[in-house]
């Protein structure tokens, strides 16, 4: 899948990522009355007055904005939770905590369209933007170890964080492995910091542009 | 080789090369000036890179590397690689090393741009980053051909998220939308 707003398909729009981020569900109060629906992603309800039941984000705000159902916040966006998620974030320069992988889309879905069914909303806002910044700037520091001998990163990032580095990641990738091509470098002893030893079983390496 | 249609490997062809005249050539239109429309052999003249290296393949020419590959530049990326104007050495100056490479054999190059690319790359990737509107025009105007376009593509999706982020409309109205119809038959 990828996105439509880029002719090289290679990146997603942030509206695209918040289309896709209204798939996750949430739980909500409903206040109507209303048979089960039974949708292609799969079926949501019945929904009876004062009992809780799980929908997509999109259904949730789309009843909301009518004022048929009350958003129940899922349990990382309370107050506690987010200041531990935020403490966590700083004391570690290179982990990343556990956050659902849509967050800065979600929080942003609900700060729109639920402010009052979150608790503290300023309070949880302020929290998620410094999170959010913290881990940006985690990325960024990250980013400048990347080298030609990077080949694959394991990290907690959330769909936005991917999707905003991705350009720049790739392209610098791309460069790195193609000036790092064995035809090019002198595999000689006056830069001994990159000859690292090496696995045997690598394979050869692949070639991107030929 | 590259893609064939990629924009940036042809222009990357049009750089030009020192290269030594081995042979005596006729009827190159080389110099204007000269009315015997001759090239004297040993004669010094800087030839795009694709004419240089089919020469060079030939034996006609031997091509002599670059100036922006010589020892002052190498010296500069030693020193600090991060602000060496290289756009005025070469806008394609990664290209044009590879292409170089390959043509000669000399592997310092190589190492030379990887090196380059490597302190270059973190200026990039924090200056594209952080740096938020106000434009660093001088930082800009050093930086090679394909260094921009990683700068380029680091800020622009920075600046897509900010947008996103500070809210704005959420739908955007098709241009046909709005539009008063025409009455359909006169006037």
């Amino acid at each position: 899948m990828s996105g439509q707003s880029d002719p090289r398909g290679s990146t997603f729009s942030a509206a695209e990522l918040e289309f896709l981020a209204e798939d996750e569900t949430i739980e909500i109060v409903p206040n109507l009355r209303m048979e089960r629906l039974s949708l292609i992603c799969g079926d949501f309800g019945p929904f009876r007055p004062q009992i809780a039941t799980q929908v997509p984000i999109w259904l949730a705000v789309a009843l909301k904005k009518r004022g048929k159902c009350t958003i129940r916040p899922p349990d990382w966006m309370s107050v506690e939770k987010l200041t531990q998620v935020l403490e966590a974030e700083r004391d570690s320069a290179s982990s990343f905590e556990a956050l659902p992988f849509h967050y800065v889309e979600i929080s942003r879905l609900l700060f729109d369209d639920a402010r009052d069914d979150i608790p503290d909303v300023y309070m949880v806002r302020s929290l998620i933007e410094d999170i959010k910044d913290v881990r940006f700037h985690k990325i960024g520091t990250g980013l400048e170890k990347l080298s030609s001998r990077t080949y694959a990163m394991k990290l907690n990032l959330s769909a936005m964080e991917v999707n905003v580095i991705r350009p720049f990641v790739t392209g610098g990738l791309e460069t790195f492995y193609k000036l790092g091509n064995p035809d090019l470098i002198q595999e000689s002893s006056d830069r001994p910091e990159h000859r690292r030893p090496q696995p045997a079983d690598r394979g050869p390496r692949r070639e991107l542009r030929r | 080789m590259a893609n064939y249609y990629d924009i940036d490997d042809i222009l990357a062809d049009e750089e030009l090369v020192p290269a030594v005249f081995l042979e005596a050539v006729n009827g190159v239109g080389l110099f204007e000036s000269n009315e015997a429309n001759r090239v004297e052999p040993r004669s010094k003249v800087e030839l795009p890179f694709w004419l240089a290296r089919e020469l060079h393949l030939r034996q006609a020419v031997s091509v002599t590397i670059p100036p922006c590959f010589n020892k002052k530049t190498r010296e500069e990326i030693g020193a600090d690689g991060a602000h060496v104007d290289l756009r005025s050495r070469s806008s394609y100056f990664y290209e044009l090393g590879c292409k170089i490479v390959q043509l000669m054999g000399d592997k310092s190059i190589g190492s030379l741009l990887l090196v380059a690319f490597q302190t270059r790359y973190k200026e990039v990737l924090i200056k594209a980053h952080t740096a938020a509107s106000s434009l660093t025009p001088k930082f800009l105007s050093s930086l090679t051909k394909e260094e921009t376009k990683l700068y380029d593509a680091a800020k622009s999706s920075t600046a897509a998220f900010k947008t996103w982020r500070m809210g704005g409309p959420r739908f955007q109205k098709a241009a046909v939308l709005g539009r008063k119809r025409k009455p359909i038959g006169g006037e």
